[in-house]
């Protein structure tokens, strides 16, 4: 992804205003100034060192790793091959599961983008009152993935209050087996990455400026007119930050599929987990979730092809 | 808009927030059921269960250490955080983009993936299963969340204030103590909050480089919710509601929200 969309995925940061209106710092003249006697890069050094060594080496070490062969007793062999990729890639067990997982991101994704676009919609509208939403659309994000899932735990239970709602309204007879399929595990990934949605798009549709709205509506163009050929092509690069993420999140997600989902038919991510901590089968492990990272990479880079023109024409 | 078009967009807005926080709502709820069994709504209205959260020792010592683990975290991400930041903002250009697209790779990437990286590099370099594993996979992950908030609180820093105090002939550390400190306190608090709130919910990180012995309280509530289905397991996640809606209290009346 580029420093662009990294940015864009937290709009809330980028979108925040100067309150009293007064200009930001012109770059050029960030130059030359004595902040602290250190230099910049010595500043930087602590965070530059954790991220090479933490997280730039772990994941050279996962490419190593998917090469090695199997071990004997231990997680890893001392030779390479290339046979767990043959593996991964033919074996229709993988590719099912890669499938699915990938399916299972665009539904997620656009389930998000549904529940979405509203609320960023009515989130970027200026006004005191609307602080009490943003909490509402944030404190999700405080709270684990865990205890929401949790929720839903006990929302899509037999006995749950889902199946009595339906039964006290007649529409079934017995109660239905709710929870442990891919439609809870949509559901629950759904609630989970709705604010992933939202901050972006509410940060892209603050952006826009309010007499855009009024020129249109001015020149005698409809609501729905002015939504369609306005607010919405200018709200694009927050449905595309927003889309990236979210599809990228749902794909690699573990713990809803592990909570919600059920046992047969399942996910990438759960099979990479089985294989790394159940069977210790760590170059297996490794080369499913590169796997499942390059699929990803595949997915996003034709969705921002697709998508090229109208961001061009959008993200001005 | 007319009016019942409103009333639909309305009715529209209103059940998209209440799906935002049903479970939550649930959640709560049902920990404060005096009944037997995890149910909603509630039969009765009681604390038992959260007495007995509190009372049960292996819950308690899961607690403890992710509190432990966090407020760790915490401490270290603030410090290397607010030192990128302000490294951030006395660079410029391609460098400056760099540093920025780099701290955020954390967030950007795949939580699993960099567990499953990490789990790798942590067992060759002999720190496989062990705390100090755990602890600086916490520090790299929650690393962005603490770095972008300072970043932001800094841009909107008047460079003034600054030049003025070099001026006076302050040393650079007086004025980063004096003038910066005080005025990017909101952005520094809340990142150091989203970075606890994050390290003490982290799940896949944790569920993958586990300690020996040593179970997070996410761990030990997933473990919970696999076999044992009672309402402790509610009242555990009912006080980590109540820690997240502190922070959002914290963090509105330091810099509020709308500026996040």
């Amino acid at each position: 992804m580029s420093a662009a969309d990294a940015s864009a995925a937290r709009p809330a940061q980028e979108g925040a205003r100067v309150p009293s209106g007064r200009p930001l710092t012109p770059s050029l003249s960030r130059k030359g100034r004595g902040r602290l006697r250190a230099g910049p890069w010595l500043l930087a050094t602590p965070a530059i060192v954790l991220l090479v060594l933490f997280l730039g080496a772990p994941y050279v070490d996962m490419v190593v790793m998917s090469l090695r062969t199997a071990g004997h007793g231990t997680p890893y062999g001392t030779g390479f091959t290339l046979h767990h990729y043959a593996e991964a890639l033919g074996n229709p067990v993988y590719l099912g599961a890669l499938g699915r997982s990938l399916m299972l991101g665009a539904i997620v994704t656009a389930g998000c983008l549904l529940l979405s676009y509203p609320i960023a919609l009515h989130l970027a509208k200026a006004g005191r009152s609307h602080l009490f939403f943003y909490a509402i659309v944030i404190s999700p994000l405080l709270v684990g993935v865990l205890v929401r899932n949790f929720g839903w735990l006990i929302i899509l239970s037999v006995s749950g209050p889902l199946n009595q709602v339906l039964r006290g309204l007649g529409l079934i007879d017995m109660p239905l087996r709710l929870l442990f399929t891919q439609g809870a595990v949509a559901l629950g990934l759904i609630h989970v990455f709705v604010p992933f949605m939202v901050l972006p798009i509410a940060g892209a549709l603050r952006k826009i400026p309010p007499d855009l709205a009024e020129a249109s509506d001015a020149l005698g163009a409809g609501r729905w007119f002015g939504f369609w050929h306005v607010t919405l092509p200018l709200s694009f690069p927050g449905i595309q930050a927003g889309t990236i993420l979210v599809f990228v999140l749902s794909v690699s997600a573990y713990v809803t599929p592990a909570l919600l989902g059920g046992q047969g038919r399942t996910f990438l991510s759960i099979l990479t987990v089985q294989e790394l901590l159940g069977s210790f089968a760590w170059p297996l492990g490794a080369t499913l979730a590169l796997v499942m990272a390059a699929a990803m990479g595949l997915v996003v880079l034709g969705f921002l092809a697709a998508t090229r023109r109208l961001a061009e024409r959008t993200a001005r | 808009m007319t009016v019942p078009l409103r009333l639909g967009a309305g009715f529209v807005l209103a059940l998209i927030y209440g799906f935002i926080l049903l479970p939550l709502v649930v959640v709560i709820a049902s920990s404060l059921t005096a009944g037997e069994l995890m149910q909603f709504p509630p039969q009765g209205l009681s604390l038992r269960w959260f007495a007995r959260f509190f009372a049960d020792e292996a819950l308690m010592q899961a607690l403890v250490l992710s509190l432990r683990v966090a407020a760790v975290t915490t401490v270290a991400v603030t410090v290397i955080g607010t030192m990128a930041a302000l490294a951030h903002r006395a660079l410029s250009g391609w460098a400056r983009q760099w540093l920025r697209t780099g701290l955020l790779l954390p967030l950007l990437l795949p939580e699993l993936l960099t567990s499953i990286g990490l789990l790798f590099f942590l067992y060759r370099i002999g720190l496989g299963k062990t705390l100090i594993g755990l602890q600086i996979a916490h520090a790299v992950v929650t690393l962005p969340f603490a770095f972008v908030s300072i970043a932001a609180a800094l841009d909107q820093l008047d460079p003034a204030l600054e030049d003025a105090s070099n001026s006076l002939g302050a040393s650079g550390w007086d004025t980063f103590r004096h003038i910066v400190l005080p005025l990017v306190r909101g952005g520094i608090v809340t990142g150091a909050l989203f970075a606890f709130v994050t390290s003490f919910d982290m799940f896949t990180v944790s569920f993958l480089l586990k300690p020996i012995g040593g179970n997070t309280l996410p761990l030990a509530l997933f473990d919970y919710l696999s076999y044992d289905y009672d309402p402790t397991a509610a009242a555990a996640a009912a006080v980590s509601v109540v820690l997240a809606i502190a922070g959002v209290v914290v963090i509105e009346k330091l810099v509020g929200l709308r500026n996040l």
